[in-house]
């Protein structure tokens, strides 16, 4: 019984040793979490000026634990995203990706972050109150992989309790966040991996893809938004023969893109 | 009693030269006294031979000694000792009296006015005395000299006191009158910044001895003087400025005092002081904003303390040019990084900096912003003198010095050295040692010696902490305290990352330090000047946690990096650059202008054409030709004379040709009447000095009674040369029977030698 004991508590220890020491890396593994892993690079754990800091949001689907919305695609999309952000520019980027949880403060040090699936998010005041500061200091948030009409209303629930003054508008071609590196005035719509199965390009009633943002008093960005498209799938499958190298493509460019003006404005 | 043993005074022998009259050789007198001397001791050492000298010791020579000093003496009145003294020959001599109109001889102490002393002085016999022997001139002294006839004419109204113009025009007029000697009696109160060498030098070429009669207390009882105070005479628009407060105090130690800064009835800045130790200079700084553009007049004062027996000497005025102008700064970036964002949103509101930037996003693609036009860096980095410098202060991030080329390696050197602008070298893991910077040209720049190795560049967190030097630095200031400002460095959050930079160069300061894990301290934040320039390395690029990670409301971030842009373009001069000594002059209206003129890469233009457009009070201009000045190329001077007390304001333009070379634009101020209320004590110093340097004497009004018989002795105006024995002195008898009766008592204590 004695031993026993002494297992526990040795287990319990590592346990805790274990999971201080994951935070002191900068990385943590929510392999519990994940959608579709990808290999721990060699490198992955590097002091970089940059990392793919994905949004780990409470979900209307069960809350984070299990396998929550914010874990579409993760973590196969974002490091293979950032293999074509460290090929094709200058920024000295992470190959693998940050976790960041809405509730804690670590999101004020990472001013660039993704959030995928956002029309089964919701966001509680407090959450909320947490994103505007962290949009208002300076951060950039990506929201990516919602259709339709309900999903754009249960984002835009959780998003007005975020903004409740700041309209979300279309945004221009001559907008600088698609030119800061791409030109991307021919944009179109990028399908989820739905595409293979039926050649359908949207998913539910969103038919037209819908490049949206949310705007500071002083006229620079906050919030991008691609509703009725799936750039984190285009990402995730990249590499696969099937997926349609025109749609990967356009994914990678609007990602650079985006985080290109996150650095820049 | 000197004079009785002496048989004349001091300044006789002061002044007077040594001379032998006996026709014999003073050869001759060495000779003989040396053989003298020697034969006093060959005799005494005979004397005493066959006892032992040991036992005798040394009293044999002290024996010895004293005959030796008499037999020189005896043999020395001889030869005719004597004095030769150059005098003032009777009534045929002038002696000009100088007596100090100005208003501080108005100052009533022990129940009269320095004047009135003054004028009883003259008047109970000291000009009496003079007229015995000379002619006796009067003048009274204030802003200008003028001749009067009699002491009744003084009325301690003058607004001003320049001593030296007044001896200079005395001088002027000695050059055709025999004027032997200066009288001046004055509190020593000079409104004109003291008597130039030039002014001691003409004096002194002419011999004439200024006697000088100081009048006032030494020291005040109860009072507080702002001394000096020094602020920028430019300034940037919002920027923050410092006046550096010199002031002292008799009577009021350890006393509370407020400092504070008006602009008209408007207090812009004030704070708290506890008053030093009595007649010490004590320092304060006082922190405020230069606010919008235009010329202000700032008063900045020590408020009047209760018992204050001056409060006109508390204030002083001073004038600082607002620019109007938006200095430009290109900030050149080898990657994004998050740093690069938040500078450029750090400085988005800065009224007064124009921010440019050049971002390298790829190998191939440069993207700018802040540019006035499409092909502004079209082409990259500027390679030219003119593209380059149309910028005043430069950034550089993370970029390998090989990024540049060796033409525009050089063109940062110059950029600085030449063209008086700011390069600021940021921390990166391609900047400073990472980047190569510290084996290419540009490390002469730097401010430190780069570390020779790679692995300097760490992405941990540090804690930042200013040094003593950063303390005092505006460049640092968060906030206006000192004290409070050096807690708030020690409370900011970590910054993202720091780079290892050396050690600072000699002439470097080191503002702010990083703390990695808390023990080590490495210089974070160094700047030095360089050229007309200057440089200034900020060891991370990781600052951009201020703005993130603290409160939304907190402007610690932009505070700071405002704060530093300005800091780099602040006095980077444009191609036309004009100063003046005095921006506020005290009852003077000469004015100084000089205009340093340069060609489009900032080289000296020597054949400019240049003018200043002067506006002043009452409808008042003028135009005034700069001429160019014979031993700084490109350096243009010019003179002119503010009548009026007021503001004015200055335009100075330069031209090649037709073609304007650029042109800048000055304010200053003429205040009349204030100067008097400062330096109310005595100036004794001054009146010492003066007297000493020019052959004269201090006189206390209390021993004038002397004053007339002295003043004689003056190599100036119509003089005799005159001899004076010595050999009658009492002095010399009263020595030769002192070295005779010392020897006697001596013998007869120790017995015959």
């Amino acid at each position: 019984m004695l031993l026993h004991r002494r297992w526990l508590v040795l287990g319990v220890a590592g346990s805790l040793l274990g999971g201080l020491f994951a935070f002191q890396r900068g990385f943590r593994n929510f392999g519990e979490e994940m959608d579709n892993p990808a290999p721990f690079p060699a490198d992955g754990n590097e002091k970089t000026e940059f990392a793919f800091a994905r949004l780990r949001y409470p979900s209307l689907r069960g809350g984070y634990y299990g396998r929550g919305s914010w874990a579409t695609d993760y973590n196969k999309a974002d490091r293979q995203f950032v293999q074509g952000v460290r090929r094709l520019t200058r920024i000295h980027t992470r190959s693998v990706e940050q976790v960041v949880d809405i509730n804690s403060d670590d999101i004020y040090n990472w001013p660039w972050i993704y959030a995928v699936e956002v029309g089964h998010w919701e966001l509680s005041d407090p959450q909320a109150a947490r994103l505007r500061d962290y949009l208002l200091r300076g951060g950039f948030l990506m929201a990516d992989d919602f259709h339709g009409t309900l999903e754009w209303d249960i984002f835009l629930s959780s998003m007005q309790r975020v903004f409740p003054d700041r309209p979300i508008v279309e945004l221009e071609n001559k907008d600088p966040i698609f030119h800061v590196l791409y030109d991307l005035d021919e944009r179109f719509q990028v399908p989820g991996i739905q595409y293979w199965y039926n050649g359908q390009i949207w998913e539910r009633d969103g038919v037209e893809p819908r490049w949206r943002g949310i705007y500071d008093d002083k006229g620079r960005l906050l919030v991008a938004l691609c509703h009725n498209m799936d750039l984190g799938d285009a990402w995730e499958w990249a590499d696969h023969p099937r997926y349609p190298e025109r749609y990967a493509s356009l994914a990678y460019r609007v990602g650079i893109n985006y985080i290109i003006y996150a650095m820049t404005h | 009693m000197v004079e009785f043993l002496f048989k004349y005074s001091p300044t006789v022998f002061a002044k007077g030269d040594f001379v032998l009259l006996g026709s014999w050789s003073p050869w001759l007198l060495a000779a003989i006294i040396a053989g003298g001397v020697a034969g006093l001791g060959w005799a005494i050492r005979r004397s005493v031979r066959g006892e032992t000298l040991a036992a005798r010791g040394w009293r044999p020579w002290a024996i010895w000694l004293l005959q030796a000093a008499l037999f020189s003496l005896v043999l020395a009145l001889l030869w005719q000792p004597a004095i030769r003294i150059s005098t003032l020959k009777p009534q045929q001599n002038i002696i000009a009296v100088l007596v100090d109109n100005s208003r501080s001889m108005a100052i009533v102490e022990d129940g009269s006015t320095r004047l009135q002393r003054a004028t009883a002085a003259l008047k109970g016999g000291l000009q009496a005395d003079l007229s015995r022997k000379f002619q006796v001139r009067l003048y009274r002294m204030g802003e200008a000299l003028e001749r009067i006839e009699k002491p009744e004419e003084l009325v301690a109204n003058g607004r001003a006191t320049r001593i030296g113009e007044a001896l200079r025009q005395v001088t002027a007029e000695a050059s055709g009158l025999p004027i032997g000697a200066v009288v001046l009696l004055s509190d020593g109160g000079d409104n004109s910044g003291g008597i130039d060498l030039e002014t001691i030098s003409e004096i002194r070429a002419r011999r004439i001895p200024v006697h000088t009669v100081g009048y006032g207390r030494e020291q005040a009882a109860r009072d507080i003087e702002v001394t000096d105070v020094q602020m920028p005479a430019r300034a940037l628009a919002d920027s923050r400025l410092q006046a550096q407060v010199s002031f002292r105090h008799r009577g009021f130690s350890r006393q509370k005092a407020k400092l504070t800064l008006r602009e008209g009835a408007k207090v812009l800045a004030s704070r708290e002081i506890t008053l030093g130790p009595e007649g010490a200079q004590q320092m304060e700084a006082l922190p405020f904003n230069a606010g919008l553009a235009g010329a202000r007049t700032l008063h900045v004062s020590v408020d009047p303390v209760a018992g204050e027996e001056n409060a006109q000497n508390n204030q002083v005025a001073r004038l600082v040019n607002v620019e109007p102008g938006k200095p430009r700064v290109l900030y050149v970036e080898g990657e994004p990084r998050w740093e690069f964002k938040f500078i450029r949103r750090a400085v988005e509101d800065d009224r007064s900096i124009h921010l440019t930037t050049m971002l390298r996003t790829t190998q191939n693609k440069v993207y700018r912003q802040g540019i006035g036009n499409p092909k502004e860096l079209e082409e990259g980095f500027p390679g030219g003198f003119e593209e380059l410098f149309a910028y005043q202060g430069l950034v550089i991030g993370s970029v390998e010095a090989s990024y540049f080329t060796p033409g525009q390696q050089e063109l940062i050197r110059q950029f600085v050295d030449r063209r008086g602008g700011g390069v600021l070298f940021l921390a990166g893991r391609s900047a400073l040692a990472e980047g190569g910077v510290g084996k290419s040209p540009l490390a002469e720049l730097l401010p430190v010696s780069l570390p020779d190795r790679k692995g300097s560049f760490h992405r941990e967190r540090v804690s930042v902490e200013l040094t003593g030097a950063g303390r005092d630095s505006l460049l640092c200031r968060l906030v206006e305290d000192p004290a409070r400002n050096a807690e708030r460095w020690k409370k900011l959050p970590p910054v993202a990352d720091y780079q290892e930079i050396g050690s600072p160069k000699p002439g470097a300061v080191v503002l702010a330090e990083a703390l990695p894990g808390g023990r080590t301290r490495l210089p974070l934040l160094v700047t030095q000047n360089y050229g007309r320039g200057r440089v200034g390395v900020l060891a991370t690029g990781g600052s951009w946690r201020w703005q993130m990670v603290q409160a939304l409301d907190d402007k610690t971030h932009e505070m700071f990096w405002q704060q530093m842009l300005r800091w780099l373009v602040t006095g980077a001069p444009g191609a036309v650059h004009g100063t003046t000594p005095r921006l506020v002059m005290f009852d003077d209206g000469r004015l100084r202008l000089a205009a340093d003129v340069r060609e489009k890469n900032y080289q000296p233009m020597a054949d400019a054409r240049v003018e200043a457009r002067i506006v002043g009070p009452e409808g008042i201009s003028a135009v005034v030709e700069m001429t160019p000045d014979a031993l700084v190329q490109g350096r243009f001077e010019g003179e002119w004379m503010a009548e009026k007390p007021g503001s004015y304001a200055v335009e100075i333009l330069a031209r090649r040709g037709e073609q304007e070379v650029g042109r800048d634009v000055l304010t200053f101020q003429r205040q009349d009447g204030v100067a008097e209320n400062f330096r109310t004590e005595q100036n004794r110093e001054l009146l010492e000095k003066l007297a000493s340097q020019t052959g004269g004497r201090y006189w206390n009004p209390g021993e004038l009674g002397r004053l007339s018989r002295e003043i004689s002795y003056s190599e100036a105006g119509i003089t005799v040369q005159e001899t004076r024995d010595l050999w009658n002195m009492p002095a010399v008898f009263l020595l030769a029977v002192l070295l005779r009766a010392a020897e006697w008592l001596l013998r007869r204590r120790w017995g015959a030698v």
